[in-house]
């Protein structure tokens, strides 16, 4: 029976792994420290393309340090992170978002004030222009073309007329396929500040897919939720995964969670990698285990 | 809720048009009836003098209290140095026509001024406390207040300058000379409701508004869907600096320019918490309740206890506000979950 179970798992993963493209984003030696705290030392990985990646690690190891820095919240002191085959030091947090790179946070950051739909929206803002200005390449001009479809688009939207009417419209529609998607549709309009903790953390994951994103961050996803919100948000990020193709990354303490739906793990401990591979690798190394269950002395 | 706002409005409608109504003709009757029983005087024609101009100062109120609305609005931070930057905006302006620069050119020449201002206070104070308590946002902004009145006076001196722009003088007649009022008032409210305007669409029509009010809620979110903090600063400063132009501009022609004005914030914050800090009509209304308040409450009741009621009246009228409705008329309801 076991075996049937652990074939079916391996069939499951090998199934997946054909759909692995190359690597979507890699860290390369990456250290970052806070004064004499050194938060990650050397760490290296990579995520592919469509793959689910789960970092993982005990309190204090360093995890959401790492998401920090993939999204260019934190800039490490040492090494690079090559993104979409282009490598550089630091992200920064709104060029990051710009490339593709969504995330949710450990301690939703919502805009609290803001009903559900309007929130998801703001996802949508840096999709939101409908003057262009053309790339002419010569120096001086690029800027002031710029300059020019930035003030027809404001007044474009300011009088809500034209193409904005339409521009609006298309977005909001898009909002509202996420809304279905991931069942939100009754709290459309209440104040997410109203909303209990699991609906949230639900709407912060609408907020990051309204981004169209092509590497989804989620830092615990299911902290603080029970039995069955996590089955539902488990649900959600497979298929996110399945259908939009999102890569994603997320870190998580419900073992359980990440064995079933990551296709790779990493684990970090005090800033160090410790492991790297499938589940089953990661949960029978035995550094892991010991950085879990402490190790005798 | 959606449902729900629209059910409601017609009677909202007419609450916010019939409750002045009703107060205004109320105050009238009490007046004639204490008059009638021999207490103070009244007329009118007088009556109504009193109350347009009280209005009409009121919106100079409300002018002072938009600069802090849009901060607030938009960071979450209370502006402490707008007071400062109206008389900054005026001392740069003033300074400017009376070296001789046309006006045409000073006045660019100054909302120049006060953009490189929100860039030197975004790149100085702004960046380097990202994501840190309101309360450190706030203090840092009475450091900018003190900076601004010094350096402001530093640059242009601290004596009372005239401020003529050519702004229309004289009066109107109304009712074949019953009523007076202020040509250069008029003039002030309409400048105003154009501002007033123009804001509300931009705050609610616009990706930018939609941005603004992100980042007044979170900085970490509104990092992670991708609005670039920094411009946005940069962008509700000197939106803040061409509000307090206006205002230090139209203080400055009935007041003259001169270091007071930096003050005069200080009669915005009953203003603000009558109509709620983050609210933009809420400005103006509250500016209107106060303007007209304190001067009917000066000629027609100042005589009963002894005058200088103009000086309290504002700052009783926000405590009794605070006591009964913190969040002020058209303020965001608080939200807490406990």
């Amino acid at each position: 029976m076991v075996d049937a179970a652990q074939i079916a798992t391996a069939e499951r993963l090998a199934e997946r792994s054909r759909r692995f493209g190359p690597p979507l984003l890699s860290v390369d030696h990456i250290s970052l420290s806070f004064g004499g705290v050194k938060a990650l030392r050397d760490i290296s990985f990579d995520i592919r393309q469509h793959e689910i990646r789960a970092i993982i690690g005990p309190n204090g190891a360093g995890k959401t340090s790492m998401l920090n820095v993939i999204n260019g919240f934190y800039h490490p002191q040492e090494g690079t992170i090559t993104y979409k085959g282009r490598e550089r030091r630091a992200m920064r947090p709104h060029q990051a978002a710009k490339q593709g790179i969504a995330r949710t946070f450990q301690n939703v950051a919502l805009f609290k004030g803001m009903s559900t739909l309007d929130n998801i929206m703001t996802g949508r803002l840096l999709k939101m222009r409908n003057v262009r200005a053309p790339e002419t390449g010569i120096v001086g001009l690029d800027p002031l073309l710029r300059f020019g479809a930035n003030a027809i688009d404001f007044a474009l939207q300011a009088l809500y007329w034209g193409p904005n009417q339409k521009e609006e419209a298309r977005h909001r529609a898009f909002c509202e396929e996420i809304i279905d998607f991931l069942e939100i549709q009754a709290i459309r309009r209440t104040p997410v500040g109203k909303l209990p903790y699991g609906l949230q953390k639900r709407v912060e994951l609408a907020r990051a897919l309204a981004m169209e994103p092509e590497l989804l961050l989620l830092d615990e996803p299911m902290a603080g939720m029970n039995v069955e919100e996590k089955e539902d948000m488990c649900r959600f990020v497979l298929d996110v995964n399945d259908e939009f193709g999102t890569t994603i990354a997320l870190i998580e303490h419900d073992m359980g969670v990440v064995m079933d739906i990551s296709d790779r793990v990493v684990v970090l401990d005090y800033g160090r990698k410790l492991a790297d591979g499938t589940p089953d690798e990661v949960r029978s190394d035995q550094a892991v285990i010991d950085a879990y269950l402490g190790v005798a002395h | 809720m959606a449902a729900n706002g629209s059910r409601t409005l017609a009677p909202r409608l007419a609450l916010w048009v019939l409750l002045p109504l009703g107060i205004v003709a109320g105050l009238g009757l009490l007046l004639q009836w204490m008059t009638s029983q021999g207490i103070g005087f009244f007329d009118w024609y007088f009556y109504f003098e009193v109350l347009i101009t009280g209005l009409l100062l009121g919106v100079q109120y409300s002018l002072v209290a938009l600069g802090f609305v849009l901060i607030f609005k938009a960071s979450g931070v209370f502006n402490f140095a707008q007071g400062s930057m109206v008389l900054f905006a005026a001392l740069t302006f003033v300074g400017l026509l009376e070296n001789g620069v046309h006006i045409l050119l000073a006045l660019p020449a100054t909302l120049l001024v006060m953009w490189i201002l929100a860039v030197l206070v975004e790149r100085v104070v702004l960046r380097r406390l990202v994501n840190q308590e309101q309360i450190i946002l706030f203090m840092a902004t009475i450091g900018i207040f003190y900076l601004l009145e010094g350096g402001g006076q530093l640059i242009w001196g601290s004596q009372v300058r005239e401020l003529n722009i050519g702004l229309p003088s004289g009066r109107i007649e109304l009712f074949g000379g019953a009523i007076l009022v202020q040509k250069f008032e008029l003039v002030t409210a309409a400048i105003a409701g154009i501002l007033v305007a123009v804001l509300a669409i931009f705050f609610n029509k616009t990706r930018i508004g939609r941005a603004l009010r992100a980042v007044a809620d979170d900085h970490q979110a509104a990092l992670s869907v991708g609005i670039p903090l920094t411009s946005i600063w940069v962008i509700v400063w000197t939106v803040a600096g061409i509000v307090a132009l206006v205002a230090g501009v139209t203080w400055g022609t009935s007041l003259g320019v001169q270091p007071t004005l930096a003050l005069i914030a200080l009669k915005a914050l009953p203003v603000l918490i009558l109509g709620g800090f983050t609210s933009i009509p809420g400005a103006i209304v509250g500016g209107l309740i106060i303007g007209a308040g304190e001067q009917v409450g000066e000629v027609f009741f100042g005589s009963l206890v002894g005058g200088a009621i103009q000086d309290w009246f504002a700052y009783m009228l926000a405590m009794v506000f605070l006591l009964f409705r913190p969040q002020g008329l058209f303020g965001e309801r608080i939200i807490e979950r406990v």
